[in-house]
């Protein structure tokens, strides 16, 4: 078991309930999208499965801890197996990537390794291999503040590839990206999920790029769970009622999806997956 | 390790440390630093005697009496003395400004002029007014009026440059000459600002109003001064506390006056209602009070004719003597030397005091629990840096560690205060993805927080540091080394040439430093 959320319900602080009763398991090595339309709850329920917010209703267990646990010291060790992607990058601008990088093993390092690394980078050959794996070693020693928006999205990631998380959760994590990069992020996550056995939970907001590249498929709506498919089982009329708050146009990743240059995005998916 | 896994940057920063090291280290030898000093039984006890006798505070009727006057005449002189340096601003705050002119002109004499009125502190300027003037406050009105005169200048130049140039450039394509464009196209825009930091000066110019009593200028500094000289504890604590209230409703009246400037005029034809209309007939009003309360003959000031009788002619006589009795500088090598070494010492105590500060204040600036912080960080600012020294000069002795320690109590408060609201206005969310990536409170905060933060606790140092360059200059005259002991002794035996040549040197240094941090400032972006 990866994680159990067994009747969660999440009320935010101004009362405004954004989870209610969401039941949903996940085995070791499963990959989840999330979909639904915006303000259906995605962002919620992966700030529930990253301990960033405790729920209000029922029980959350991740990767077995249950939330009794989340305000104990015992969080702490819980979060350096959780690795986040968030929608906008949280790397300060002065930092350099090699830094922004090492900062995801902050929580599994002794503190005399965490000290030192402010002076000089400890783990450079780390930091480097998991850079290489999103196209970016030649950035190593750049400034974040140099970066464009997307290529700091990718710093954020290969944060969370040197972390070796045993759960990785992606809010929207590539929405800032041109189609055939976010193609090529996304099957590295996959990869890099497949090759560790670790969960993966992306919340993302392109339907095809969701059913193309994952197994299982979350509908979200409203704050409850409102399909729990694999991805062949996920129907057109299934997603118009799902996204019938947005309109009748589904919302994808380009707007005619076969048009997409396939022999770029897989060439784009190799090159940043390999090396 | 491979070639390739080497950091780049590791050379320059190890260059960069060496280089700190070879300059800090010599600095804080010339400082005196010894902290072992301060953790002396005897000295302990000495302090521990002194500041006991500072409880209970005194509280006798007369005393109190003497108090309310010294308090008034405090804010007389403060009132007075930015009335005086208004007068001074804007004339030559015009002159120097490039605002509303054909082609962006500076004006380099007005320039030179300004930055030697700002350069002197307004301490030694007072210094040498009560030798013209004699002891009373007629002194710090005129030292305060120059000081801040040049700074007020300095800065409403730049305020008028720095506004969009392009209403003032039509309306003196339209044929009106540079008043007028100004006052129709540049003083709209600016006035909001130019108003702000005028009051904001006022703030300082009622602490600097204290600190000028120290060398006989009037008000509750030399009432302290007398007290601490008589090691009355109890009236000096007192007058402590009565100080502190004035900079805490001072700083709470001109944040209510800057707020007040952001509400948006009334929709009506005149932009004045009863609140500036009051306003402005209270400013006049405290003004003129001020005046006749400090008793500085504003009449004989304006009335010629039969006012200049033979009395006067005497006095400007002598005057012209005294001023004449400063050039030229003694520039004897024996003097110079002597005169560098304080130069040295200065701006090691300088250094060192706003090292020790930014430390101090980096740590009070962080705990989350902000409420018993905050009173201390109040509390140290509210004590000016000479009442710090007079104080530490007992802890630690005579002496530039006394100056250091005296310059980083008050820094540390002020420069607390700062950090903790840039800290507060960091973004908040790569400290919070790492805290919930495992990391702990600590290492989140230093690769998370901090980064985003530190643009803005450099400039605050450093800036901070340039002002500390004038106030150590002057801690010299409660006996805190560096230049102002220096400047002290020559003045009271009347030296002047010599003591020429030390003002001479706290001006060059007070430029040089301006230099450095400007440079500091860019090179650390
Ligand atoms: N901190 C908060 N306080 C109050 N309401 C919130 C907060 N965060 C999210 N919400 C509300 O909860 C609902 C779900 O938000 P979210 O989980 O961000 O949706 P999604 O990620 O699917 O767009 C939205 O209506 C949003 O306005
Ligand atoms: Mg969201």
């Amino acid at each position: 078991m990866s994680f159990r959320l067994n009747g969660v319900g999440l009320t935010h602080a101004n009362g405004f309930v954004a989870l209610k009763g969401v039941m949903l398991q996940a085995e070791k090595g499963e990959r989840i999208a999330l979909i639904g339309p915006s303000g259906a709850g995605k962002t919620s329920l992966l700030s529930v499965l990253g301990t960033a917010l405790a729920p209000t209703e029922g029980l959350a267990e991740v990767l077995d801890f249950d939330q009794n646990f989340w305000l104990t010291a015992e969080v702490k060790k819980l979060r350096t197996h959780i690795g986040s992607i968030h929608q906008s990058p949280p790397i300060p601008g002065r930092q350099r990537v090699v830094t922004a990088v090492l900062a995801g093993k902050l929580g599994q390092w002794p503190a005399w390794k965490s000290l030192a690394s402010l002076v000089y980078p400890l783990d450079i050959a780390g930091a480097r291999a998991a850079l290489e794996r999103v196209d970016l070693a030649d950035k190593l020693f750049a400034r974040c503040d140099q970066l464009s928006g997307g290529q700091l999205q990718r710093v954020g990631i290969a944060r969370v590839l040197y972390q070796q998380p045993e759960l990785i959760l992606a809010d929207e994590p590539v929405s800032a990206l041109d189609p055939t990069l976010a193609l090529a992020t996304i099957r590295l996550l996959i990869a890099e999920a497949e090759a560790r056995g670790a969960t993966l939970v992306a919340s993302l907001h392109a339907v095809d790029l969701a059913i193309g590249n994952f197994s299982r498929i979350v509908g979200v709506k409203a704050g409850h769970i409102a399909f729990d498919l694999p991805a062949s089982e996920v129907t057109v009329p299934l997603l118009h009622d799902l996204y019938a708050s947005e309109g009748d146009e589904l919302p994808v990743q380009a707007h005619e999806p076969h048009f997409l240059s396939q022999a770029a995005a897989n060439e784009a998916a190799t090159r940043a997956a390999c090396c | 390790m491979s070639r390739i896994d080497r950091d780049p940057a590791a050379r320059s920063r190890l260059i960069g440390a060496l280089a700190m090291l070879v300059i800090l280290w010599p600095l804080f030898q010339a400082a005196e630093v010894k902290p072992g000093v301060l953790f002396d039984p005897g000295n302990l006890k000495v302090i521990g005697n002194f500041l006991a006798g500072f409880l209970p505070p005194e509280t006798g009727n007369e005393f109190l009496g003497y108090l309310a006057k010294a308090t008034l005449e405090t804010l007389a002189i403060a009132t007075a003395g930015m009335a005086l340096a208004f007068l001074i601003a804007v004339p030559m705050g015009y002159l120097a400004s490039g605002a509303g002119r054909e082609k962006a002109t500076l004006n380099p004499v007005t320039r030179s002029l300004l930055t030697i009125l700002r350069g002197i502190p307004e301490l030694v300027w007072a210094l040498i007014f009560v030798r013209v003037f004699g002891l009373g406050p007629a002194a710090g009105v005129l030292a305060l009026g120059l000081t801040y005169g040049g700074m007020l200048a300095k800065v409403y130049a730049e305020i008028l440059e720095s506004v969009d140039a392009a209403p003032a450039r039509a309306l003196r394509h339209n044929g009106a000459d540079r008043p007028l464009a100004i006052l129709y196209g540049l003083i709209p825009q600016a006035s909001k600002e130019l108003a702000s930091y005028t009051v904001y000066r006022w703030e300082c110019a009622i602490r600097a109003s204290v600190v000028m009593g120290f060398v006989g200028a009037g008000g509750l500094g030399q009432l302290m001064d007398q007290a601490m000289k008589m090691l009355n504890g109890g009236e000096a604590a007192t007058i402590l506390l009565a100080f502190m209230v004035l900079v805490f409703a001072a700083d709470g009246f001109s944040g209510w006056l800057r707020r007040a400037l952001d509400t948006p005029p009334a929709n009506r034809a005149s932009p004045f209602g009863w609140r500036s209309g009051g306003l402005g007939l209270a400013l006049v009003v405290s003004i003129v009070a001020s005046f006749s309360y400090l008793e500085i003959g504003l009449k004989s000031l304006l009335t010629l004719g039969p006012a200049f009788d033979s009395v006067v002619v005497e006095a400007a006589r002598s005057i012209g003597e005294f001023v004449a009795g400063f050039f030229p500088p003694d520039l004897s090598a024996e003097w110079l030397a002597k005169v560098g070494k304080g130069i040295w010492e200065t701006l090691a105590i300088s250094v060192v005091g706003t090292l020790l500060a930014a430390v101090a204040g980096l740590l009070l600036a962080l705990p989350k629990w902000r409420a018993p912080f905050s009173f201390l960080l109040n509390t140290l600012r509210s004590v000016p840096e000479l009442v710090w020294a007079t104080i530490t000069a007992l802890a630690v002795g005579l002496g530039p560690f006394a100056g250091a320690l005296a310059l980083a109590l008050h820094t540390a408060g002020v420069l607390g205060r700062l950090y903790a609201e840039a800290l507060d206005n960091a973004p908040p969310a790569p400290g919070q993805a790492l805290r919930l990536a495992g990391a702990p409170g600590g290492f989140a905060f230093l690769y998370g927080t901090l980064p985003g933060a530190a643009p803005q606790l450099i400039a605050y140092t450093l800036y901070r540091w340039e002002m500390n360059i004038r106030m150590a200059a002057i801690l010299g005259f409660v006996g805190a080394g560096g230049l102002g002991q220096l400047l002290y002794f020559e003045l009271s035996l009347f030296h002047h040439a010599q003591a020429s040549t030390v003002i001479i040197a706290m001006l060059l240094l007070s430029i040089a430093v301006d230099q450095a941090s400007a440079w500091l400032r860019r090179a650390m972006r």
